[in-house]
């Protein structure tokens, strides 16, 4: 306890002459950084966890096309679960003259088990939440049904064969998913009504949902025990794995965020090293002196480590307030990503910031404070005698361990986390390099430079290694952040560009039969092209030359995500004009049976020409035979399909249409006339789709950019290390030149010339990779014109060489204000 | 009188053949040659020699700062050679006060928490009152908030004396305390050295080049070329 006293005693006067200032900043801004991405995880997934009951309306859900037999339900219930059931089917429904595809479900009393559903009467004041389904006779429905059918509140809607009674309009309910096409309206009934409306025959396409809920071990005993018993098309949903999904934008926000503070914590630590290196090397004397006086080799070492702790216990702390402030920001400029309510965070995700802290700190600042262990006491009459460095690599080796564990955890695949720490690794070297070459380059220049500029300079080369450190950090950074604001900006617009300026900006599905050709000629009389109308009919891909999908097809791929959804399947003599044919023949006239799959989802599937596919439409299943597959230029924005039938083969199926047209900006009254002519026709406006996505990414961006503003600040941090393991050199040369007659304006313009052309390198280093980057992606990944950005390639460099610049001088500006009198007497 | 108090004190320090080599540029360098003393506990001695002589060197031996190559040194009966690292550290600790040339006093600390430093290492908990005494006692009352910085040589050689003399050591090794001071501060500083050396009954070692600091003590080593002569 005495031992720990005299560390903090020793902390408050080592303390008082500023000498772990800058350790601390840069600690709390590693700690502030990988705090606010914890907090902010830790939260998403504490809110989608306690949503997951509410989206699935149960704890787990079994989906079956067929009734489950009585042992499954018996069985939940000797688990003492809560049991509900739902049935979900397509129906039409045609009353006063007007015909309307919707999505039936029929639900049972105890339904919802979790959540809740809204409904109202004609006013929207009236919304109510309530806990039931509707009574038997009732049907809730969504208020585009009462508009596309003629009908309102009180009316009788009929069923198939039953008719019920319209009772409510429903706003919401917790459980329904659904992709373009499942915007088929809702109309809920109660199950026991199912029967009489004798729409479901055997053979019927139907979803039924068995919905089950109770204590987490009755859930999961029930789960062991029904998962060796599930049919091939029978599925299980619960809250452990079919959590909401956050949506692939913010789910790969959270992992960019993850990686930009590791970044940050990578950043800070090179300054933690920096920093603690000098503090080591300051305390060489006292160690000595300590060791004079009686202190032993390990006491000494405590009594640094102790230090040290406390230093970082309270960076740690104040990181952490600083992580959560940050966080806070994150989640308002995500906020419409994000449902409204968000989780508190759990205590762990609080303290893993502190936790951070400490293993941060002593990963990068230990090697430097071992040596204080060496240090032998016959320094003090021997100064020469100084400790030699530890084995950094191995030292460094846990804060480098830390690391790959974080980014594992963001990347999700410790392979991927190796290539591109080998890969950053390695491009670090090569640029490490090329400035090295750089800094040795300018002692070329001072034969041609006046002195100013020739003592200016020469701190460039002369500092080498720290300066590439400096350089390295800063141009990373800017070039994080360059990429950032510029291929969001660029990349939507240069996409918008090269569409024809008609390219349709408007999709319109759920067009039916009869309506195609009265729209068309509304269209046309409008004065707006109109691309090919093309049919659909919704079907899923069952099985692949007999074999079902599900054996077929890779975890995560574009293949099994068509699988798990029904496809728009449509049918064409010709094949449409942007799509190309890579195998197989489109012949003139094909036959009925055959099918063009495209070519992407053609090699996740594994299918070949010549393959047997096999759709479920409906209650019925159909076979097709691949004679082409096709390259599909997505970006035509006309429709386009993963599977192409021959004409004949799925006629016979129930079909709306799809089309797209260009409507200027002028017409957009037009829009209005349509969906009042064509209630149940949907209307997708791409532009407004496409401000939708700027926004989103624009909002991504805005977060990914807090974090790199705090690896600039960490930049700076680096800096000022960096300046700091020069400055009593610095000192000592500035106090020399003053002796011998140089002015401090003399000194001050070498100080700003040697940062500033720190500052322009960084900067042009940073403008020249994001330039190379942007070119690569642009030209192999996006396949789009790349210009090289003038403006950028001028005004980066010459900022980065003033904010550096000025940094560096403001850093070192005791060596212009020192008196030299003192530092010779001290010296 | 002083002769029978010179035989009944018993040796503190004794010294058998001492030599030290060092390793430069595949040579070797003798520093010391076959040293042999011993010094008797409270007596005072001057290790004198020109400049490269080994006082340094022979004074970092004694204290326990280096080892021998050969040879052995005896403390108050304790083989300092038999000692590893941190039982050197321990006799410094328990037994051994410095002051040095350069003062070597930590920058970051003021005059009371300098001398202070060596009790606070024992775990002395009046040590801000023993310090403060002794801070006192060498004329410093007034400066015990001051940083080294903030005195003059003088006085930051009064405050390493202060801190050497805090613990009552049993031997004081001193390494040329007047060297970096004008003649009449170094006056001043050898008259207070010797009265606290009085005082605490202390057996002093003084390395110094000058011979009539030298003079002032009982008795006179003198090394030529790492021998005694």
């Amino acid at each position: 306890m005495n031992r720990l006293f005299l560390a903090l005693r020793f902390l408050r006067r080592d303390g008082r002459a500023g000498e772990l200032t800058l350790l601390m900043f840069a600690l709390i801004i590693a700690v502030g950084s990988s705090t606010a991405i914890s907090l902010f995880a830790n939260r998403i997934n504490r809110t989608m966890n306690f949503q997951a009951a509410e989206f699935l309306a149960a704890d787990l859900v079994l989906t079956s096309p067929d009734l489950i037999t009585n042992d499954i339900l018996a069985k939940a219930e000797s688990l003492g679960l809560k049991q509900s059931k739902g049935t979900d089917f397509s129906s039409v429904l045609m009353e006063n003259d007007e015909f309307l595809l919707v999505a039936v479900k029929a639900v049972s009393a105890n339904y919802p088990l979790h959540g809740y559903l809204k409904i109202r009467q004609a006013s929207y004041v009236q919304e109510q939440t309530v806990y039931h389904g509707p009574q038997m006779g009732e049907a809730w429905v969504e208020t585009r049904i009462l508009s596309a059918l003629k009908l309102k509140l009180g009316d009788l809607l009929r069923v198939g064969e039953k008719s019920l009674l319209i009772a409510q309009i429903l706003t919401y309910e917790p459980d329904k998913q659904g992709d373009l096409y499942s915007l088929s309206p809702r109309v809920m009934i109660n199950a026991s009504d199912l029967a009489e409306t004798k729409i479901l025959q055997p053979g019927s396409h139907v979803h039924h949902f068995y919905q089950f809920a109770g204590g987490e071990a009755s859930i999961l005993d029930f789960k062991r025990w029904l998962t060796p018993q599930l049919g091939v098309s029978q599925r299980i949903m619960d809250i452990y794995e079919d959590r909401p999904k956050l949506g692939s934008a913010l789910q790969k926000a959270e992992r960019y965020l993850g990686l930009s503070s590791i970044v940050v914590i990578l950043i800070s630590g090179v300054a933690i090293a920096m920093a603690t290196r000098r503090y080591s090397e300051r305390h060489f004397n006292s160690s000595a002196i300590l060791r004079c006086l009686g202190y032993k080799q390990n006491e000494v070492l405590q009594l640094f480590l102790w230090q040290f702790a406390f230093i970082g216990l309270c960076a740690s702390s104040i990181g952490c307030l600083l992580g959560w402030v940050t966080q806070e920001f994150l989640l308002h400029t995500l906020r419409e990503l994000l449902p409204a309510k968000i989780a508190t965070p759990s205590l762990l995700a609080v303290l893993f910031g502190i936790i951070i802290g400490v293993v941060v700190l002593f990963g990068f600042a230990l090697p430097p404070l071992l040596r204080l262990k060496q240090v032998s006491p016959l320094r003090i009459l021997r100064r020469d005698l100084v400790p030699l460095p530890s084995s950094a690599w191995l030292v460094y080796g846990l804060a480098i361990i830390v690391l790959l564990v974080l980014m594992s955890q963001y990347t999700e695949d410790m392979q991927m986390t190796l290539i591109i720490v080998g890969a950053c690794a390695l491009s670090l070297l090569i640029i490490a390099g090329l400035v090295y070459l750089i800094l040795s380059a300018s002692r070329y220049l001072l034969a041609y430079v006046n002195l100013t500029w020739r003592f200016g300079l020469q701190g460039l080369s002369k500092n080498r290694h720290s300066n590439i450190v400096q350089i390295l950090a800063f141009s990373m950074t800017l070039l994080a952040i360059i990429l950032s604001f510029t291929v969001r900006s660029d990349l939507i617009n240069d996409w918008q560009k090269q569409l024809a300026d008609d390219a349709p900006n408007h999709f319109a599905l759920n067009i039916f039969a009869d309506q195609k050709d009265a729209l068309k000629l509304e269209l046309k009389q409008q004065g707006i092209d109109v691309s090919q109308f093309y049919p659909v009919v919704r079907g899923r891909l069952v099985e692949i030359n007999s074999q079902p999908v599900q054996q077929i097809v890779s975890k995560d791929s574009s293949g099994e995500r068509a699988i798990h959804r029904d496809l728009s399947l449509t049918w064409s003599q010709a094949a449409a004009k942007d799509n190309r044919i890579i195998a197989g023949q489109w012949q003139e006239k094909r036959k009925p049976g055959f099918v063009s799959i495209e070519q992407k989802l053609a090699e996740s599937l594994k299918v070949n020409i010549g393959d047997t596919l096999t759709f479920s439409i409906g209650s019925q299943q159909l076979k097709a035979e691949v004679d082409s597959i096709r390259k599909v230029d997505w970006d035509t924005m006309k429709p386009n399909f993963y599977m192409m039938f021959s004409p004949g083969s799925i006629d016979q199926f129930a079909h709306t249409y799809i089309t797209s047209f260009y409507l200027p900006a002028k017409n957009k009254d037009l829009l209005n006339q349509l969906l009042k002519h064509y209630p149940a026709m949907t209307v997708l406006d791409v532009d407004l789709l496409l401000k939708q996505i700027n926004r989103i990414l624009s909002q991504l961006t805005a977060a990914i950019n807090y974090l790199l503003y705090f690896a600039l600040v960490a930049g700076f941090l680096v800096l000022f290390a960096a300046v700091q393991t020069t400055l009593d050199s610095r000192i000592y040369t500035g106090v020399l030149m003053r002796t011998l007659g140089a002015k401090r304006s003399f000194l001050q313009k070498i100080q700003w010339i040697e940062f500033s052309a720190l500052g322009l390198i960084a900067g042009i280093l940073a403008v020249l990779m994001s330039q190379l980057v942007i070119y690569a992606l642009y030209y192999w990944v996006l396949k789009l014109d790349f210009t090289i950005n003038l403006t950028l390639c001028l005004i980066l460099p010459i900022v980065s060489a003033v904010l550096i610049g000025f940094a560096g001088f403001w850093g070192s500006r005791s060596v212009v204000n020192q008196s030299p009198m003192q530092v010779l007497r001290e010296l | 009188m002083n002769s029978q108090i010179d035989k009944q004190r018993s040796s503190i320090i004794n010294v058998d053949n001492l030599c030290k080599t060092v390793s430069t540029n595949n040579s070797h360098l003798t520093i010391l040659s076959s040293v042999s003393f011993r010094i008797k506990a409270a007596e005072s001695v001057a290790i004198i020699g020109a400049s490269g002589s080994g006082k340094s060197t022979l004074l970092s031996l004694l204290a326990g700062l280096d080892v021998a190559s050969s040879g052995s040194i005896e403390i108050l009966g304790q083989s300092i050679g038999e000692l590893n690292e941190d039982g050197r550290a321990t006799l410094r600790n328990q037994l051994i006060g410095f002051v040095f040339q350069s003062f070597q006093l930590l920058p970051n600390l003021t005059a009371l928490e300098n001398v202070m430093l060596p009790l606070e290492l024992k775990g002395n908990k009046n040590a801000k009152k023993l310090a403060a005494d002794l801070l006192d006692r060498v004329g410093l009352s007034q400066r015990l908030t001051h940083t080294p910085n903030q005195l003059s040589g003088g006085e930051q050689q009064r405050v390493a004396l202060a801190r050497a003399f805090v613990t009552r050591p049993k031997i004081l090794f001193a390494d040329e305390p007047t060297g970096n001071l004008d003649s009449t501060t170094g006056k001043y500083i050898i008259d207070l050295l010797f009265e606290l050396n009085r005082e605490n009954q202390t057996t002093l070692i003084l390395v110094t080049h000058d011979q009539r600091l030298a003079e002032h003590c009982e008795r006179i080593i003198e090394l030529k070329a790492g021998c005694i002569v």
